[in-house]
């Protein structure tokens, strides 16, 4: 089997696209946004709550859209809850950093951590979009 | 069947592109010919002849640059006016592309012949640039637009097409091919159109290169396709309409070119087909196109549409022996595209896999997203075929679909 294709959907990315984790909403959230990939029709909403002192309490994400969308929104949802809201930023400059191929200046992930799986993303220019779908679908819903 | 063969084989050489690597190992195999065809070899290089010996703004100068320009121009317009068999060569108008023809199609047809609570049937598997121009009219001018139903086989259901018209409807824009069927338009709709005072526009993108075309047997009023997906460049289209609309139909946009008479207090325009060529046109595209539909026509537009049939055929029942597949349409009246999806597996996924393999496919909505969610999916797979395509290739193809499977599906 080809190898950039092994790197693309590593064992644990086609475990989330299958099974996301943190599927749905959040009972009770103060942020929200919806995202749309217009030119696949990936969607994806997600609801987060924060609490007084910037940190996220709670984050569940919905949608639909294909394996490295959707196993991508699941590790972030993973990631990012309990994370403080400015380190949660750092990591999205991060994350969308790894997966455009630059990876000299990460400060908050490193080759241990699940998000590294997306890497593989970098050989598939026009996938890159799937994989950020959710983490700027995140930045929006800070803005709400 | 022999003879056909090695036809292809030298049909093949004329695409350099064909001979690319994909990932440095894979032999390119292009199913992609529905977004956009691949060019033949005299294309790339008249382009290339066109800017190094006879390049200058047309229709303004006199000098000898200006006029060899002029002459190539006019020459592409009188090739597609035979292409498509128009009566007059004032019929065809060049644009930008099949998009830019059908917004200027709605926004001065409506201006002539149109007003507030008229009405405007589309179908429910219209690409995205024959649905955005109609809306534009709804939001704007507050027009109705009713929506024909397809049936499970892709096609438009004849009797509720005709069941929408109404004194009120005005127009109808309808694919002449599907983009995501492959299915050709019944031509009872234009006969109902016509019974019923009520114009026509067929948006031929995927049908131009790949259907004989005779706008006059077709019955319509209007007829757009674009030049790169008919092996010609990108950045040109072509509206065919009928010759006394564009006469009465008001100019799109205003600018050089389009003009008779200008003074401080008014103007008066051009004759066609200048009315409707506001600002410098895509002069060497025009040519380029030009040079494609001779391509074509060496070829014989018949022998092109007996191979593509013979590989649609083929695919299709190759296709349809894998039991994880699911395609959309039915067997026949299917024309050089198949849409499909794997169980369980996403359009993209499949896209990406088959592209390791060499293998270009379209995957997405297909600028269909109300067929989409007629269909229930949020996207599909598509192959599409062009001249240069082999049965060889519909074979690794049909391989690289169980591999792809045996890898999401274990």
């Amino acid at each position: 089997m080809n190898e950039l294709l092994k790197e693309l959907y590593q064992e644990i990315i086609l475990d989330h696209g299958k099974e996301p984790r943190n599927f749905g909403e959040c009972e009770t959230h103060n942020k929200s946004a919806h995202g749309h990939n217009p030119l696949c029709g990936d969607k994806v909403s997600l609801t987060l709550f924060i609490d007084d002192d910037d940190f996220i309490k709670d984050i569940k994400f919905s949608g639909e859209g294909c394996a490295i969308s959707v196993a991508s929104a699941s590790l972030m949802t993973e990631k990012l809850k309990g994370k403080k809201l400015s380190y949660a930023e750092n990591m999205f400059k991060d994350f969308t950093d790894l997966v455009k191929g630059s990876e000299d200046s990460l400060s908050t992930i490193d080759e241990d951590d699940s998000l590294y799986a997306l890497k593989g993303v970098k050989d598939f220019p026009m996938r890159v979009k799937c994989a950020t779908l959710a983490w700027h679908t995140f930045k929006n819903a800070l803005k709400d | 069947m022999n003879k056909d063969k090695t036809l292809h084989k030298e049909i093949r050489k004329d695409f350099p592109i064909l001979s690319k690597k994909i990932l440095k190992t894979k032999d390119l195999v292009y199913f992609d010919t529905a977004a956009s065809a691949q060019k033949p070899q005299v294309v790339i290089d008249e382009l290339n002849q066109f800017y190094k010996s006879h390049y200058s703004n047309v229709s303004r100068g006199v000098h000898t640059l200006s006029v060899e320009s002029t002459l190539r121009y006019e020459d592409a317009r009188k090739k597609i006016q035979s292409f498509i068999n128009a009566k007059s060569e004032n019929e065809i108008i060049f644009t930008k592309s099949a998009t830019e023809s059908i917004n200027l199609v709605a926004q001065t047809f409506y201006d002539k012949y149109m007003s507030t609570g008229d009405e405007i049937i589309l179908s429910l598997m219209e690409h995205h640039s024959n649905l955005i121009p109609w809306y534009f009219l709804r939001d704007k001018y507050g027009v109705v637009i009713k929506f024909a139903n397809i049936t499970d086989s892709g096609e438009i259901d004849v009797n509720h097409f005709e069941s929408l018209i109404t004194p009120k409807t005005k127009i109808a824009a309808l694919t002449h091919l599907s983009n995501v069927y492959g299915s050709k338009i019944d031509e009872k709709v234009s006969s109902i159109c016509k019974r019923n005072n009520v114009a026509i526009l067929l948006d031929g993108c995927q049908s131009a290169a790949h259907l004989k075309i005779d706008v006059q047997k077709l019955e319509c009023d209007f007829f757009v396709f674009s030049g790169h997906k008919t092996y010609g460049p990108s950045g040109i289209g072509v509206l065919y309409g009928k010759e006394n609309l564009l006469d009465e139909m008001p100019p799109y946009q205003g600018g050089g070119g389009m003009i008779g008479e200008v003074t401080t207090d008014k103007v008066s325009y051009a004759e066609l087909p200048a009315k409707y060529e506001a600002g410098t046109p895509p002069i060497a595209e025009a040519h380029g196109l030009g040079i494609a539909i001779d391509y074509m026509n060496n070829i014989g537009i018949e022998n092109i549409i007996n191979h593509e049939e013979g590989l649609t055929k083929y695919a299709y029942e190759k296709i349809s022996e894998l039991d994880f597949v699911k395609i959309y349409g039915a067997g026949d009246n299917r024309n050089s595209i198949i849409s499909f999806n794997i169980e369980n597996i996403h359009s993209h996924e499949v896209s990406s896999f088959l592209d390791v393999e060499g293998i270009a496919v379209r995957a997405g909505h297909h600028c269909c997203q109300p067929l989409m969610k007629h269909l229930g999916v949020n996207s599909t797979s598509r192959l599409s075929f062009g001249v240069y395509n082999t049965i060889e290739e519909v074979d690794i193809f049909i391989n690289a679909l169980i591999k792809c499977k045996e890898f999401f599906i274990k």
